[in-house]
C-alpha cells in the first residue's frame, strides 16, 4: 500500500514565516496528485515536507502507514525528480541511474537488468554511457525519472519536472509521465505551476496560495465548482471573468445589476437556487463568467449583456475577442469571449454577448468565497411556532426544551447536511443530483424548497425526513437560537511537573518529570507521544511559555471528579440528547451528559480525541 | 556616412592587443629579474656576496655539490617535505570539510562563526607566537616535527571561504536527490561532491602546500637551538648571517633555486585547475 496521509501539515521558520498552514490530505494507493498554485505558495514545500528534505514544523506524516516525520528521505520509500533534474555531473547515465541500487548493495547483475529495462521504458538506451551535459533538456530529465523509477518507489515526487523545456517537448513528457503512472501502478505527487499541466495530469488537485489549500477536487469540479475566487480565476484560460454585481430577486427573476457600468440584465432564479439567501438583498457581490459561457448572439433576448470590442485573437479553432461591458471601452469591467470564429467581428464593435446562465459563478467581496457552492451550505424555512411545535405547511415538528420558542412566525436555518432518513417532516423530492459522492435532493417540505444531503436515496418521489434540531437556528421576532457549537476551546498552557514518589526500596524519594496542559488549577498529564508533538512544533523553549488552546466537541468531554472547574449555567435538552452549557475560564463549554448536574463540576477532555492549537501562530500542533 | 573614414574594426583590435602584450611582456620580465639573477648566481665560482660584474667570470656547479655535501641541506629539504605534505593533506581535508559544512548545513551561530573566522583571520599570525611557543613547550613539542605540523595545520579551517564559495556553487538538489537515493552525508561529501570539486581540491592543496615550505616566523621560533630539525628556510637564513654569509652566499642561492623546484613543478602541472579553482566561486554555474 502507497497511501500517503497527511494531518495538519505546517511548515514555519524560524523568523515566523508559515509556508505551509494546516495542510490535511489523503491520498489513495496509486493516484495521481497535483499540486498547483502560484510561485510561494508552498506546494514545493509540502512536497520536500514529503520526501523528508524539510523538517515538520507541526503535523503528521505518513507513507503506507507509517509515520515518517523523523525518518530519513532515504528510508521512507520515495523518489523524487528535481526541476533542474539533479544529475550527477560527473557519473553517465548508467552510474547515474544505478547510482541509488549501488548504494542499497544490490547485487551487479540485478541492477543491470533493471537500468536497462528503466532504459528501455524512457527510450534512453543508446545514452547510457553519455554524461549528462551531453543531452538535451527532454533527455535529461528522461534520465531523471529513470532513477527514479529503478527504484521501484511507493511514492514518487516530481518537483516541477517539466518547467525547464520548451512547450512542444512538454507536451510530448507529460503524456509519458502519464504512462509512465500507469505502467508503474504507483502513487505520484506532482508539483506545478502550470495550471493546464496540473487539468490534464491529476486525478485530484490542490490548489495552493500563500501556504493554505484553497480547494482540493478532480479537475472537472474545480472548473465547474471553484470555491472561492482565487481558484476560479486560477483554473482555466483564458481567465474567468469577473464583475461587480448587485442581485435583486422578484419571484423567479433575479435582475443583475453590474455596478461599475450601470449595464442590466435578468436571469432566472432557477439557476441561483443554491446561492446564500442573502446575496440577493442587494449587497456587491463578484459575478464570474468563465469565456466560454458567452456568446455573440444577434438577438438581445434571454440573459445577455452589451459589450464593446477592444480588439480580438485568432487562434484559428477558435477567436478570443476582448471588450469591455462600459460602452466608453474603459474601466473595470473588462470581458474576454470565447467564440467559435463564426462571427465577423473587429475592434470598435459594440456586441451582445449572450450568458450560460446554467454556468454562473457567486463570490463575496470581503471572504472571495462562493455563494453558490455545488452543495448548498443551507437553506432556510419560513415556519410557524405554535404550541413547542414546528409547523412546516402541513408537517408539525415537536421541539424540544432547548429550543424553548414562544409561539409566532419563525425562519429556520438548516444546514444541508442536517437531514436524516428516518423523521417526520414529509418531503417531496423535486430533483435529486449527485454531487461528488454526495446525494443532493432539492425537497418541498410543505410548500419550502430547500436542498438537503440524504445519506442515501434509491429514487423515492416522497421521503420522510428528520432534522438535527442540535444543528439548526431559529430566529424569532424575541430573538435568535444558535445551534450547538461542534466544538469547545479551552485556554491552556503546557507545564512541566516535578513528581516525588517513593523508590523501590521505599528509603529515598525520588522525583521524576511529567509533562501536561494546564488550564486553570487543573493539570492534565500527557502521554509521550503528544509532548513530543508539542516539542517539535514549539521547541522546547517556546512549549512552556506559548499560550495553547485546546479543541473539542462536546461528544470528547466528560463530567468528572477532576479536571477544569466550570459552573453549568444552563441545560440544553434536545430530547434524544442532553447537553450542559459550563462556564469554565471565560469560555463556554459544551458538555454530552445523561444526567442533570447544577452548580459547580468538574471536566475532563478525552485527550486521545483532542487538538491543541498555538494561538499566537494558530497553528493546530495536534 | 560620406567624409566619414570608417575604421577597420580588426585593426583596432589588434593594436589593442599588441600593446597588451608589450606590457604583459615587460611586466614579466621585470618580474622574472630576480630569478634569473638567483639562477646566475648559484653558479657563480667566486665567492662573497656581490660581484662588481653581472655574469660571474668562473661558472661552477661547486654551489650544488656543496650544498648536498657539506650542509645539512638535505636533512633540512626532508623536515620541510614532511611538515609540508602532512601539513597539506590535514589542511586540504580540514578546509574541504568546514566548507562543506558551512556551505550546506544550517546550525545555530552558522553566521556569526563564519564572521569569527573572517575577522581571526585578519590578524596575522605570528601574533600568537609567544602565546603558541608556551603552549608547545608545556606538551613537549618544541623543537620538533609535530609540533611544527600541528602550528600550521591548527588554524586550516579558518581557510574554508573559498572553498565554501565553490560549494555553493554546486546544486543543492544534488545532495538532496543523492539522499533520496540512499547516500548519507559523508557518501553525499564523497561521492558526488568530492569528484565534483577537483579545482578547489587542487587549490587547496597548493595553497596548503606552498605556506609550509616557505614559512620561516613560526618555524624559527619553534626549531630554536637544534639545527638538526631546521627547515630550509630557517637552515638557509642562517647562511646570511654576518659570519658566514661570504662563504655561503652562492650556496645559499643553489639552495634557494632547488627549494623552489618543487612548488614550481607543482604549479606548472596544476595551474589549469588552480585558476578553475580560484574563479570557481564566482562563474561556475
Amino acid at each position: 500500500m502507497s497511501d500517503v496521509n497527511i494531518k495538519h501539515l505546517y511548515k514555519v521558520y524560524p523568523n515566523g514565516t508559515k509556508a505551509v498552514n494546516d495542510f490535511d490530505m489523503q491520498i489513495a494507493d496509486k493516484e495521481f496528485i497535483v499540486f498547483v498554485g502560484p510561485s510561494g505558495c508552498g506546494k514545493s514545500t509540502t512536497l520536500r515536507m514529503i520526501a523528508g528534505l524539510e523538517d515538520i514544523s507541526a503535523g503528521e506524516l505518513s507513507i503506507g502507514g507509517l509515520v515518517v516525520n523523523d525518518v530519513e528521505p532515504k528510508d521512507r520509500d520515495i523518489a523524487m525528480v528535481f526541476q533542474n533534474y539533479a544529475l550527477y555531473p560527473h557519473m553517465t547515465v548508467y552510474e547515474n541511474i544505478a547510482f541509488g541500487l549501488r548504494l542499497r548493495k544490490l547485487p551487479k547483475e540485478e541492477i543491470h537488468k533493471k537500468v536497462t529495462e528503466a532504459a528501455e521504458i524512457l527510450g534512453i538506451t543508446e545514452y547510457l554511457d553519455k554524461k549528462p551535459k551531453e543531452m538535451s533538456g527532454g533527455q535529461r530529465q528522461r534520465v531523471a525519472l529513470g532513477r527514479a523509477i529503478v527504484r521501484e518507489p511507493k511514492v514518487m515526487l516530481l518537483d516541477e519536472p517539466l518547467s525547464n523545456l520548451d512547450a512542444k517537448l512538454r507536451t510530448q513528457m507529460r503524456a509519458e509521465i502519464l504512462k509512465l503512472h500507469k505502467k508503474l501502478n504507483t502513487t505520484f505527487i506532482y508539483v506545478t505551476h502550470d495550471q493546464v499541466e496540473a487539468m490534464t495530469m491529476g486525478t485530484r488537485i490542490v490548489v495552493m496560495k500563500e501556504g493554505y489549500v484553497q480547494q482540493t477536487d478532480a479537475p472537472k469540479n474545480l472548473y465547474d465548482y471553484p470555491v472561492n475566487k482565487f481558484v476560479a480565476g486560477f483554473i482555466g484560460t483564458p481567465q474567468m471573468n469577473f464583475f461587480k454585481v448587485k442581485l435583486t430577486r422578484s419571484g423567479e427573476e433575479v435582475e443583475i445589476l453590474f455596478t461599475g457600468c450601470g449595464a442590466k440584465t435578468k436571469v432566472p432564479y432557477a439557476c441561483l437556487r443554491k446561492a446564500d439567501p442573502d446575496v440577493f438583498g442587494g449587497i456587491e457581490m463578484w459575478l464570474g463568467i468563465r469565456a466560454e459561457d458567452l456568446s455573440v448572439t444577434e438577438n438581445g433576448d434571454g440573459a445577455a449583456v452589451k459589450v464593446k470590442v477592444s480588439h480580438t485573437e485568432e487562434l484559428g479553432s477558435e477567436t478570443l475577442i476582448y471588450g469591455n461591458l462600459d460602452m466608453s471601452g474603459e474601466g473595470p469591467e473588462g470581458v474576454i469571449i470565447r467564440d467559435d470564429g463564426s462571427h465577423s467581428v473587429k475592434a470598435g464593435d459594440v456586441i451582445t454577448a449572450a450568458v450560460n446562465v446554467r454556468k454562473l459563478h457567486l463570490f463575496y467581496t470581503d471572504t472571495e468565497r462562493t455563494a453558490l457552492p455545488r452543495i448548498p451550505l443551507f437553506g432556510r424555512l419560513h415556519c410557524k411556532i405554535q404550541n413547542r411545535a414546528l409547523h412546516i405547511g402541513q408537517n408539525v415538528l415537536p421541539l424540544p426544551p432547548a429550543l424553548d420558542c414562544s409561539d409566532g412566525e419563525c425562519l429556520v436555518t438548516v444546514p444541508t447536511d442536517a437531514f436524516t432518513r428516518d423523521g417526520e417532516l414529509e418531503c417531496e423530492i423535486i430533483s435529486c443530483e449527485d454531487a461528488g459522492g454526495v446525494k443532493l435532493a432539492e425537497i418541498d417540505a410543505g410548500g419550502e424548497r430547500l436542498y438537503a444531503a440524504l445519506p442515501q436515496y434509491n429514487g423515492e418521489k416522497t421521503l420522510r425526513l428528520g432534522i438535527d434540531l442540535k444543528r439548526i437556528s431559529v430566529s424569532t421576532g424575541e430573538g435568535t437560537i444558535l445551534p450547538l457549537p461542534a466544538v469547545n476551546r479551552t485556554d491552556c498552557k503546557f507545564v512541566k511537573r516535578i513528581q516525588k514518589a517513593a523508590s523501590e526500596k521505599g528509603k529515598k524519594t525520588v522525583k521524576s518529570a511529567v509533562f501536561g496542559f494546564q488550564s486553570g488549577d487543573a493539570f492534565f498529564e500527557v502521554s509521550n507521544e503528544i509532548s513530543q508533538k508539542i516539542f517539535t512544533a514549539l521547541g522546547i523553549k517556546k512549549a512552556f511559555t506559548a499560550k495553547l488552546r485546546l479543541e473539542y466537541t462536546p461528544y470528547g468531554v466528560a463530567v468528572a471528579r477532576d479536571g477544569i472547574a466550570a459552573t453549568v449555567q444552563k441545560t440544553l435538552d434536545y430530547g434524544a440528547e442532553k447537553f450542559l452549557a459550563c462556564e469554565a475560564g471565560g469560555n463556554t463549554v459544551y458538555v454530552k451528559t445523561e444526567e442533570n448536574y447544577s452548580g459547580n463540576i468538574y471536566l475532563m477532555p478525552d485527550f486521545g480525541n483532542i487538538s491543541v492549537v498555538d494561538t499566537e501562530r494558530e497553528i493546530k500542533i495536534i | 556616412m560620406e567624409g566619414k573614414k570608417l575604421r577597420s574594426k580588426k585593426g583596432s583590435e589588434r593594436l589593442k592587443l599588441a600593446i597588451i602584450h608589450i606590457v604583459l611582456t615587460l611586466i614579466c620580465l621585470i618580474w622574472l629579474v630576480p630569478f634569473f639573477i638567483l639562477i646566475i648566481q648559484s653558479f657563480r665560482g667566486e665567492t662573497g656576496m656581490s660581484t662588481n660584474y653581472f655574469f660571474p667570470k668562473q661558472w661552477t656547479i661547486d654551489n650544488y655539490v656543496k650544498l648536498f655535501t657539506k650542509t645539512k641541506f638535505l636533512k633540512w629539504y626532508a623536515n620541510t617535505l614532511i611538515v609540508a605534505l602532512a601539513v597539506t593533506v590535514l589542511q586540504t581535508l580540514i578546509v574541504l570539510m568546514t566548507g562543506y559544512a558551512l556551505s550546506r548545513l544550517r546550525f545555530k551561530m552558522r553566521k556569526p562563526l563564519m564572521n569569527v573566522m573572517l575577522i581571526l583571520g585578519m590578524f596575522p599570525g605570528f601574533l600568537s607566537m609567544t602565546a603558541v611557543y608556551f603552549v608547545l613547550k608545556e606538551i613537549n613539542l618544541t623543537q620538533n616535527i609535530f609540533g611544527l605540523i600541528l602550528v600550521y595545520a591548527a588554524g586550516s579551517a579558518m581557510q574554508y571561504y573559498i572553498c565554501k564559495g565553490f560549494f555553493d556553487t554546486i546544486p543543492k538538489s544534488l545532495d538532496e536527490a543523492a539522499r533520496i537515493d540512499g547516500a548519507d552525508r559523508h557518501t553525499v561529501f564523497t561521492k558526488i561532491i568530492l569528484p565534483l570539486a577537483k579545482p578547489i581540491i587542487i587549490y587547496t592543496i597548493l595553497t596548503a602546500f606552498i605556506a609550509p615550505w616557505g614559512e620561516y616566523m613560526f618555524s624559527s621560533f619553534i626549531m630554536l637551538g637544534d639545527p638538526d630539525k631546521f627547515t630550509v628556510a630557517v637552515g638557509m637564513k642562517q647562511w646570511l648571517d654576518k659570519e658566514s654569509v661570504n662563504e655561503y652566499f652562492t650556496v645559499f642561492c643553489a639552495a634557494a633555486v632547488v627549494v623552489s623546484i618543487p612548488v614550481t613543478a607543482l604549479f606548472i602541472w596544476l595551474q589549469k585547475y588552480y585558476v578553475e579553482g580560484v574563479t570557481g566561486g564566482s562563474v561556475k554555474g
